[in-house]
């Protein structure tokens, strides 16, 4: 066993201010092994590999690599000792080569009396591409010609390019479709036959069985648990995961999409400068409709035109309140309509990630809660945080906690609270459990149906399909900018069913 | 086994946790707190080295009114830094709008449309900043330079032969430190309410955290971000009212370096030039409180009046190395 090992990390402890992130985590990696780390977001698994990739330092604790103690200074010098990490959302620079991203940091290999040989880099990079299965990007091709998931193919070229004996993948195939999924697949099950190791992290718990030999499970920084191929179980993993059953089905268990007649929102002949062409929605009081499509294919705009944040090329968006149009122009006059826009980019659009629970979550609500002479009084604030925090079940010391210290799911629940705070009763939801955990998911789902049951009217923008078809009552289908199907609820839909009309 | 181990160290795990959080309590306590101690540092410094001229009744007297128009302006400026913005505009604003003051004066206007006139330029200056950044879409820093040249321009023009000077015995009662004292106060007090408890400081606030989010929020952007620009004139036109009857004459440097005064003002207050959710306007006027102190002080203390700025720019670089958060770059947050 001990002439097998890689890697071995004994009692690794890092705390971030008062939150504990990492405590008493020994992990052991063997030569050879696929080691799956899963656990809910901020239960630790992404601070222990940063640590390990030397992005970060430990507070306490060893690590022992190749028989040798191992502290790195850099993710640099990680690179030298053979540890490489794919980040989760790092991208690439923008405005360099193909070649510039890969060998990025590192171009003094090519150097030779100060002068940079860009012949031989591109040709490197060009080996390098081929190599991990990715021929037909070139090193010399500018990086922002590139599609989100090609740069994200560099940033796996990048990693390779040092040849690593321990590669981190964190999160990375969440924004890979089945190109880069392939990729990756055929990448690890190579260095799995170098006899190399790599440290797996994933919400996918389907793809993490598949691919790995072990899976180690976090909790709130604590290692719960290893299991073997042959003790995994997707419910076992999400109980370690989650610390309790989860109770029920994951989507609602309902098959029946009818709802009301009358319609809140509409949207007539909308078309975007990408090629989107005259779009009609419609959308009714207690209805949740699912927007479905690749990642490029507009609807993610649509959901932007829909709240007053893009303007449409041609087309008007109306909200009908008593029986009155109301256009809606930007987001000032749709927050005036009681509607609500969560965004698929969370860190950046939002939540304030610098400010505290509290001002996230009042803001929308501020306009309603000014008394004489514009007064809004601390106490009343106070009020409305705790109450959702309660509500929502955030876990935080308290309201004056920064956002930017929760974890994903914590973050994108206090996005929720905010719009549930003040009166919405129509939301447009843009990926709403995108890299959110299981736990959180299931929260989020439950609060969709009890919004739906008060007669909040929701439209769902979604790249995942189970969860289009597990809970919208219709869904909208869109390719190329194209609207090519509406489907409607009902227990036969199948994914093979709605692939065909967004591929 | 991992779990037993937890179980184990659940009570050591406690004791650490709540060490760790006493450690940060006390970090953020520290942090709040180092404006003031350089506030006190200095005052310490220069009472020990004046032999306590510097808190002389008649020194005190000088303070106040060395600190009015920064500290006016500081509380305007609050608002403006809160959403990230900036002015460099201010100095040159305040100095046409003392020459149309002093203009007036002279042509027999009647003191309170001299003293409403001086305040509109002001409001107009910066209204000028915020339109020419908002409706053309460019940094404020472009906007605020433009209109930093074009009102410099018109002040030397105007003072190319002579200053303007007004008889200073007829005003005496605007250098009444008693009467400045109290608009102090009610300033101070209206900007902190203006600030802290209502949404015109929230949402500039909340826009300096993240401009996007800010706005998909409900919050509209121009009419904030102009409001606060209208606040900041206001106040710099009550600056350049009492600066204007301090000094009784206009020059070509009248209002000239209060944009760079205000900003270490910002600095040293610990105020961030970033805006956003730290931001006090507590933190502005204690740093509009410090540079007075560093000011009267060094002068005081028989301090050429030319190392003045020389020593100013010098703690200026000690503290911003100390206080400026550089986390915003490091690789994984």
């Amino acid at each position: 066993m001990s002439e097998n090992l890689l890697l071995s990390a004994r009692g690794v402890n890092k705390n971030f201010g008062a939150t504990r992130a990492l405590i008493d985590v020994d992990v052991d990696i063997s030569l050879g092994e696929i080691r799956g780390l899963i656990g809910e977001n901020g239960s630790g698994k992404s601070t222990f590999s940063s640590i390990v990739a030397g992005a970060q330092k430990e507070d306490s604790g060893t690590f022992i690599l190749k028989g040798q103690e191992y502290h790195p200074k850099s993710m640099v010098d990680a690179q030298e000792h053979g540890v490489s990490m794919i980040i989760q959302e790092m991208g690439t620079i923008s405005g360099i080569t193909v070649a510039a991203n890969i060998f990025a940091g590192r171009l003094e290999q090519f150097a030779k009396g100060g002068l940079l040989s860009w012949k031989k880099i591109n040709a490197e990079a060009d080996r390098v591409l081929a190599d991990i299965g990715a021929p037909e990007i070139k090193g010399s091709m500018p990086i922002d010609m590139l599609n989100f998931e090609d740069r994200k193919i560099v940033e796996i070229a990048r990693a390779m390019s040092t040849n690593p004996d321990l590669l981190i993948i964190d999160e990375t195939t969440t924004a890979l479709a089945t190109k880069g999924r392939r990729l990756i697949y055929n990448l690890i099950n190579r260095l799995h036959e170098e006899n190399k190791a790599v440290l797996f992290i994933s919400h996918d718990l389907d793809e993490l069985m598949e691919v790995c030999n072990t899976i180690t499970v976090l909790r709130d920084g604590v290692i719960i648990d290893t299991l073997n191929k042959e003790q995994m179980s997707i419910e076992l993993m999400r109980k370690l995961m989650v610390g309790r059953e989860l109770a029920g089905s994951y989507y609602r268990d309902d098959f029946d999409g009818t709802s009301s007649d009358e319609v809140v929102l509409q949207a007539d002949h909308i078309s975007l400068r990408n090629g989107f062409e005259n779009v009609d929605v419609k959308l009714h009081k207690g209805e949740i409709l699912g927007f479905g499509g690749l990642s490029d294919c507009g609807m993610h705009e649509l959901g932007k035109v829909l709240y007053g944040i893009e303007k449409p090329l041609t087309g008007e968006v109306n909200i009908i309140k008593d029986g009155k149009k109301k256009p809606v122009t930007d987001p000032v006059t749709a927050v005036s309509y009681n509607m609500a826009y969560v965004s698929k980019d969370r860190d950046k659009e939002s939540v304030i990630l610098g400010a505290s629970i509290k001002n996230n979550i009042v803001l929308p609500s501020l306009r309603n809660m000014k008394k004489a002479l514009g007064y809004i009084s601390p106490r009343s604030e106070k009020e409305l945080t705790n109450k959702q925090i309660k509500v929502m079940s955030i876990k935080c010391r308290n309201g004056e906690q920064l956002v930017k210290e929760l974890s994903g799911g914590n973050k994108q629940k206090v996005v929720f609270s905010k719009w549930l705070g003040t009166t919405s009763d129509v939301l447009i939801l843009d990926c709403p459990t995108r890299g959110i955990d299981v736990g959180v998911k299931a929260d989020m789902y439950k609060l969709m149906m009890d919004l739906k049951r008060q007669g909040k009217a929701i439209i769902m923008i979604s790249e995942e399909l189970l969860e289009l078809i597990g809970m919208s009552d219709r869904i909208m289908l869109f390719k190329d900018g194209h609207f090519t199907k509406e489907l409607m609820r009902s227990e036969e839909l199948s994914e093979k069913t709605v692939i065909e009309y967004i591929i | 086994m991992a779990d037993n181990n937890a179980i184990r160290h659940n009570e050591k795990n406690e004791a650490i946790q709540a060490a760790l959080e006493k450690k940060a309590a006390r970090k953020a306590l520290i942090n709040s707190i180092v404006p003031y101690f350089g506030l006190i540092f200095i005052v310490g410094f220069f009472i020990i080295v004046t032999q306590g001229k510097f808190v002389s009744a008649d020194n005190i007297g000088n303070l106040i009114n060395q600190g009015f128009v920064l500290i006016m302006i500081a509380v305007g400026s609050s608002f403006v830094y809160a959403h990230g913005g900036m002015d460099f505009s201010i100095g040159a604003v305040s100095g046409v709008a003392q020459l149309v003051c002093g203009l007036l004066i002279l042509a027999g206007v009647p003191l309170p449309i001299c003293i409403l006139a001086c305040v509109a330029v002001c409001v107009i200056g910066a209204s000028c900043t915020a339109a020419i950044s908002l409706l053309l879409s460019v940094p404020v820093f472009i906007g605020s330079m433009t209109v930093r040249t074009s009102f410099t321009g018109i002040l030397k023009t105007a003072t190319t032969n002579s200053d303007i000077s007004i008889l200073f015995s007829d005003y005496a009662f605007m250098n009444n430190t008693a009467i400045k004292a109290v608009i102090l106060a009610v300033v101070i007090s209206l900007g902190i309410y203006l600030f802290n408890y209502t949404t015109i400081g929230k949402y500039n606030k909340a826009l300096g955290g993240n401009m996007l989010t800010a706005q998909q929020a409900g919050v509209s952007k121009n009419r904030v971000i102009f409001m606060a620009y209208l606040l900041m004139g206001t106040c710099v036109g009550i600056a350049s009212v009492f600066a204007f009857f301090r000094a009784g004459t206009v020059s070509a440097y009248s209002g000239n370096g209060y944009e760079f005064n205000i900003m270490m003002a910002i600095v040293l207050g610990g105020f961030p030039m970033t805006g956003g959710e730290k931001s006090r306007i507590l933190s502005a006027i204690i740093g509009a409180l410090t540079v007075t102190c560093l000011s009267n002080g060094l002068q005081l203390w028989g301090l050429d009046a030319l190392l003045v700025s020389g020593v100013k720019g010098i703690l200026f670089v000690i503290i911003v190395a100390l206080s400026y958060d550089r986390s915003a770059g490091k690789l994984v947050s």
